[in-house]
């Protein structure tokens, strides 16, 4: 994986605004309006969809690495790794395989992406605490994903149409 | 798309942690003229209840006395033969069985199980002359095993269907034992095989049909590493064109069908071939006999009778563990 | 592979093929694992595990006042169990989730703690029994 100083800069960056996202969606009471524990908004989805086009699949992985791991570590939660590991890797391995079919929009791997990322949280949930009860939460966390899918697929609709005349990667 | 293979397999594997521990594999067959259904959990599972089925398959070819070519089946027709060291082995225990229940149970019941058929489907009521005449052919006397040839008297006949499934289960929880089974159970008809525990914490939980309603329980005994056989003439009867009902389990020592004071036998112990033998046994012995033969062999199984005056007794040594059915209007008690 | 270049910003058609299999999956889902566990009408049973092991299982039927639970370790929940269902009417730990839930009484529902790794969880008559003699 040979990157380039810019390509590492923004790497850097992507990884700071996921965390920050990460915290953002934090403070948002979604469990005040569905009493799941863990659901989540998957803000942070945001940055690995738009690193996975941008960049590529290694680049992509390695953020999604460094903000799971640094994300556990600020919030003094090693459990939560788990949980963002398996939600965030699933999510990403679906999206590189959706990503592939050319017929499909970018809302489309993203909602792809936000199912596979809550069905890998409830694989945590099992793991953690031993039992099949949390397959009970899916039906619903599958029906959320579908808006939170389209609800990342949007906001990096908008950025690529933003960085259209941006040369990001360029001199 | 290499690539694309390569992180599928990758993804296929990350989804299979998710399913750890929660493996379990089960066979639903028909053999030995009755229902069952094998349950396995584990690692092991799937090969543990193959194994299983096939033992099964070989027993009933070997024992049923309905298979021509079984080795049970050529000794009734011949008279006298060799058979295999396990069938031997088992035709003794049959007879020590008989021996301790002083013939209450006794596999050489056979030919009046033939005369009335009520497991069949032409059953019908002998005479009593024909009755007393087959009585003649029954007894341990007539049957002498001497390492592995049998002989039998003239017109005598063997059936080991009050042993065969008890035999079956010893058997699945060695097979369980040598593919690496620690959990799981078993279910032949009404014999049941719990093998290890459910999961960390609970044993199986083994219902007791109630036999005047086939929807709902008597009881319930929760089982780890134990056998448990039920019997019960509301199994399987046939109503005569008079209105009287004959039920299927024969007493030996009248040729007639047992009418007694109880409806349901429930044996709880370590070995399946034991509590298969003595639930038809204590069926036919009647409430004080079976409390009494308990008694006296207190610590060889655990005992649930069910007795046609509504009330379910059971043994010290299950206290804490039966539970009564709620709305069941069973009276449950203790045994002395 | 796949560049910014080359992929569709608008949605199209195509997306509902992913849709439709999201929501196939819920459906499936919700079947196998709500109904196949039985609406239990009779034998109702809570099971309560507590960090992978279980430490109760209650006939709800059976009940006939109601039944109080606590559960301690780094957090303490008070569960309480009652003729038609469970609850967790308060917890030690951070977001409550559990006593948000609210009363589950349905088999298949289920109240989870996860920062004390508590899971209660009903199910249905034929799930209480494992095998029938007689």
């Amino acid at each position: 994986m040979k990157l380039t100083t810019r390509q590492l800069a923004l790497c850097a960056v992507l990884t700071a605004l996921a965390l920050g996202l990460s915290y953002m969606e934090g403070l948002f009471p979604v469990s005040l309006l569905i009493p799941l524990p863990g659901i989540k908004l998957g803000l942070a989805n945001i940055v690995t969809v738009y690193a996975l086009y941008e960049l590529g699949v290694w680049p992509a992985l390695a953020i999604l690495a460094a903000r799971c791991l640094l994300g556990s570590v600020f919030a003094g939660n090693a459990s939560a790794l788990i949980f963002s590991l398996m939600g965030g890797v699933l999510a990403m391995l679906v999206m590189i395989v959706l990503s592939r079919f050319r017929r499909l929009s970018i809302f489309g791997v993203s909602i792809g992406g936000a199912a596979a990322h809550n069905i890998g949280q409830i694989g945590a949930a099992m793991i953690t605490l031993g039992s099949t009860a949390p397959i009970g939460y899916l039906p619903v966390l599958l029906i959320v994903a579908l808006f939170t899918g389209a609800l990342t697929g949007f906001v990096v609709s908008l950025l690529f149409r933003a960085m259209k005349n941006v040369r990001l990667m360029h001199e | 798309m290499k690539r694309i293979f390569a992180i599928l397999l990758a993804a296929g594997m990350l989804f299979s942690l998710t399913a750890c521990g929660s493996s379990s594999y089960t066979a639903d067959i028909f053999a030995m003229d009755t229902v069952m259904k094998l349950t396995a959990n584990g690692a092991n599972a799937q090969a543990g209840v193959e194994a299983a089925v096939k033992e099964i398959n070989r027993l009933e070819s070997q024992l049923s006395n309905t298979i021509a070519s079984s080795e049970i089946s050529q000794l009734n027709a011949g008279g006298s033969g060799t058979v295999s060291e396990e069938t031997a082995q088992l035709l003794s225990a049959a007879l020590t069985y008989a021996q301790k229940t002083e013939g209450a149970f006794d596999m050489t019941i056979a030919p009046v199980v033939s005369a009335w058929g009520i497991t069949t489907d032409t059953p019908r009521v002998p005479s009593a002359d024909e009755i007393s005449a087959l009585l003649q052919l029954v007894g341990s006397q007539h049957i002498t095993v001497s390492g592995t040839s049998v002989t039998l008297d003239a017109g005598c006949a063997i059936d080991l269907g009050g042993i065969a499934k008890g035999y079956a289960s010893d058997r699945i929880a060695a097979v369980f034992a040598e593919n690496g089974v620690t959990s799981g159970v078993v279910s032949l008809g009404g014999n049941v095989y719990a093998c290890g525990m459910k999961d960390k914490k609970t044993g199986w939980r083994v219902a007791i049909q109630d036999p005047r309603d086939s929807a709902n329980y008597a009881a319930v005994v929760t089982l780890s590493n134990q056998f448990a056989v039920t019997s019960g003439g509301y199994q399987r009867y046939f109503t005569a064109e008079d209105g009287t009902v004959y039920q299927h389990i024969i007493d030996p020592a009248t040729g007639y069908p047992v009418k007694g004071d109880l409806t349901s036998v429930t044996i709880i112990g370590t070995n399946g071939t034991m509590c298969d033998a003595y639930s038809t046994a204590l069926y036919v012995m009647g409430k004080e006999k079976a409390i009494a033969y308990w008694a006296s062999h207190s610590d060889e199984f655990g005992l649930v009778l069910i007795t046609t005056d509504g009330q379910v007794l059971y043994t010290p040594d299950l206290e804490g563990n039966l539970e009564s059915v709620e709305g069941s209007s069973y009276a449950y008690q203790v045994i002395g | 592979m796949h560049t910014k270049s080359s992929v569709k910003l608008r949605p199209c058609w195509w997306d509902g093929l992913v849709v439709a299999a999201v929501l196939l999956l819920s459906g499936a889902v919700f079947f196998f694992f709500y109904l196949s566990n039985g609406s239990g009408s009779g034998d109702l049973t809570a099971v309560i595990t507590h960090r992978g092991e279980e430490i109760g299982r209650v006939d709800l039927t059976a009940l006939t006042s109601e039944e109080t639970i606590t559960v301690e370790g780094t957090y303490d929940l008070t569960i309480v169990l009652s003729s038609d269902g469970a609850q967790v009417i308060s917890a030690t730990c951070p977001t409550q989730d559990c006593v948000h839930t609210g009363k589950i009484s349905r088999a298949g529902q289920s109240i989870v703690c996860l920062p004390e790794q508590v899971v209660v969880q009903l199910v249905g008559a034929k799930n209480g029994v494992d095998a029938v003699i007689g």
